[in-house]
């Protein structure tokens, strides 16, 4: 098995749990069980209402692109060969949006508003990374 | 609450080396801005009793209280301040309450960095994301930016007017790193996607540096070696939200909160100001908070922001140093002190006033922000 080079994400005693259901191949975000909402990034606290009680929710997955950009220069040695790559901001359905990559298409077919879906991508036995591509 | 307008007055601004300078470590940078600042505005050391530090993100040994030791200050108010490119104009306001309400008499604030030639920070991962090969400030603005593309039509027609005119005030600026290239709009379109979509002249310097100013009383002021510039407004306004989720990359941002207490303040209308002095770490950032002042609408940017009115002569000139894009990357500290420069007309072949066929000025907007839109802060100085 070749060695992943390319950064991991930041993992800590807040975000272990999110990581995990990745590695699941489950999308999951915190659902406040005071009002609700769903938050994210990770965080012990609501920001809306302040309540530290909150579960695990599945996700669809599913969402559209809010914005994107196009990688043209290498930041990270490990990242070279990918050059062009896409990173985006989706819009979840549920709400929450998050940074992630556009993979399974051309970087000139990208848009905003395209909608897309989650696909998980195995980077190492402890990581999976939620990924996103356009849904057919 | 009592109205701080008038009470307060930039007395010294400290400039180091900058640019390339190998060599030297992030805490001499600070050190020596702020020793140039102190001597700039004709005092001792032992006059200084406050200092406020941005600071510096290679470095986090580099603290207020080693700055203080090195310069042998013996503070009554220290402290760091963490607002990344807001933080130099909320320095200011900070130690205008001090000094007006005598926690202070004289306060230092600086910042300084090998962000080029040290073991920097600068242009990787912020607010996480390197995992999707996200890194830097550039790549959450080019997200921000191209949600704007999308919502109201901006985009490399309007960017590149920005970058051309800050470049030629850079061009008339000895202390600029782009003092002896000149940029055409060809050079600015050819310079190729780094995250598209900006282009490499849509995204700030990185500079080593440091860069450094002094606040007292208007009444200590006048007794000051040079002329005092006072603060006539100022506000600050930090939404923090976290990138993705902010209501705001396409605007309105919270600079024009922070904006609107500060002309409230100051007792002046948008107009005013003879110049404005803006934190300009990508091209759409000066489109963006320009809307937030209300100088034109969402949308507009292509017609107001022509080059040549912001530029050398023009009737709405901005970033007089070159900026962020094309003078030196002092995070907020540069259009902060080249607007006390322009104030005391200190600034040779880009002095506003005749050098440049405008008019004197008599009062600078300023305007900071930093992370990704996260913070704001914003002075309206005066002579």
């Amino acid at each position: 098995m070749t060695i992943y080079k390319k950064p991991l994400p930041p993992v800590n005693e807040d975000t272990a749990p999110y990581w995990e259901y990745c590695r699941k191949h489950e999308l999951r975000m915190q659902r406040c069980k005071e009002c609700e909402k769903i938050r994210f990034p990770v965080s012990i606290v609501c920001p809306g209402c302040h309540s530290m009680e909150s579960e695990w929710t599945r996700l669809s997955g599913k969402g559209n692109i809010f914005s994107f950009i196009v990688f043209r220069m290498a930041y990270h040695s490990a990242y070279k060969d990918d050059i062009p790559y896409a990173v985006a901001i989706v819009q979840l359905e549920e709400g929450p949006r998050m940074e992630s990559n556009i993979i399974g298409c051309d970087v000139e077919d990208i848009r905003v508003g395209m909608p897309v879906e989650v696909v998980f991508d195995d980077v190492t036995k402890q990581v999976a990374l939620p990924k996103f591509k356009p849904i057919q | 609450m009592e109205s701080m307008k008038d009470k307060a007055a930039i007395v010294g601004v400290g400039y180091t080396p900058q640019g390339k300078v190998p060599g030297r470590s992030s805490l001499s940078f600070h050190v020596e801005a702020a020793r140039n600042a102190i001597k700039d505005a004709g005092l001792r050391p032992g006059d200084v009793d406050g200092l406020l530090i941005q600071p510096t993100m290679g470095d986090m040994s580099v603290t207020a209280v080693l700055v203080a030791q090195h310069l042998g200050i013996r503070a009554r108010f220290l402290a760091s301040q963490d607002s990344f490119g807001a933080s130099a104009a909320c320095q200011a306001q900070h130690a205008v309450w001090a000094v007006a309400h005598g926690y202070a008499d004289y306060v230092v604030c600086s910042y300084g960095e090998n962000a080029r030639s040290g073991i920097s920070k600068y242009g990787t991962a912020l607010n996480g994301g390197s995992e999707y090969g996200m890194f830097g400030a550039a790549s959450l603005y080019a997200l921000a930016a191209r949600r704007g593309m999308h919502e109201f039509g901006t985009g490399p027609e309007t960017w590149s007017e920005i970058a051309v005119a800050q470049r030629r005030w850079a061009n008339l600026n000895p202390a600029a790193a782009m003092y002896e290239k000149p940029m055409t709009f060809d050079d600015y379109y050819n310079s190729g996607f780094v995250i598209e979509p900006f282009r490499l002249m849509d995204i700030c310097l990185i500079s080593d540096g440091g860069r450094a100013f002094i606040v007292t009383t208007a009444e200590r002021a006048r007794d000051c070696k040079k002329m005092p510039v006072y603060i006539m407004g100022m506000g600050q306004d930090h939404p923090a939200d976290n990138a993705p989720q902010a209501g705001y990359l396409t605007g309105p941002t919270w600079a024009k909160r922070s904006g609107e207490a500060a002309f409230k303040m100051a007792g002046i209308a948008k107009d005013d100001p003879d110049a404005v002095e803006m934190y300009d770490c990508f091209t759409y950032t000066v489109e963006l908070e320009l809307i937030d002042y209300g100088f034109f609408k969402k949308g507009e940017g292509k017609d107001f922001l022509k080059a040549d009115r912001m530029s050398p002569g023009g009737d709405f000139p901005i970033n007089t140093s070159g900026g962020l894009l094309s003078e030196a990357y002092q995070q907020g500290f540069t259009p902060l002190t080249e607007a006390v420069l322009q104030l005391r007309g200190e600034c040779g072949d880009r002095q506003l006033g005749p050098a440049t066929n405008t008019k004197r000025p008599e009062i600078i907007l300023v305007s900071n922000n930093g992370g990704v839109l996260q913070t704001h802060s914003t002075l309206i100085l005066g002579r």
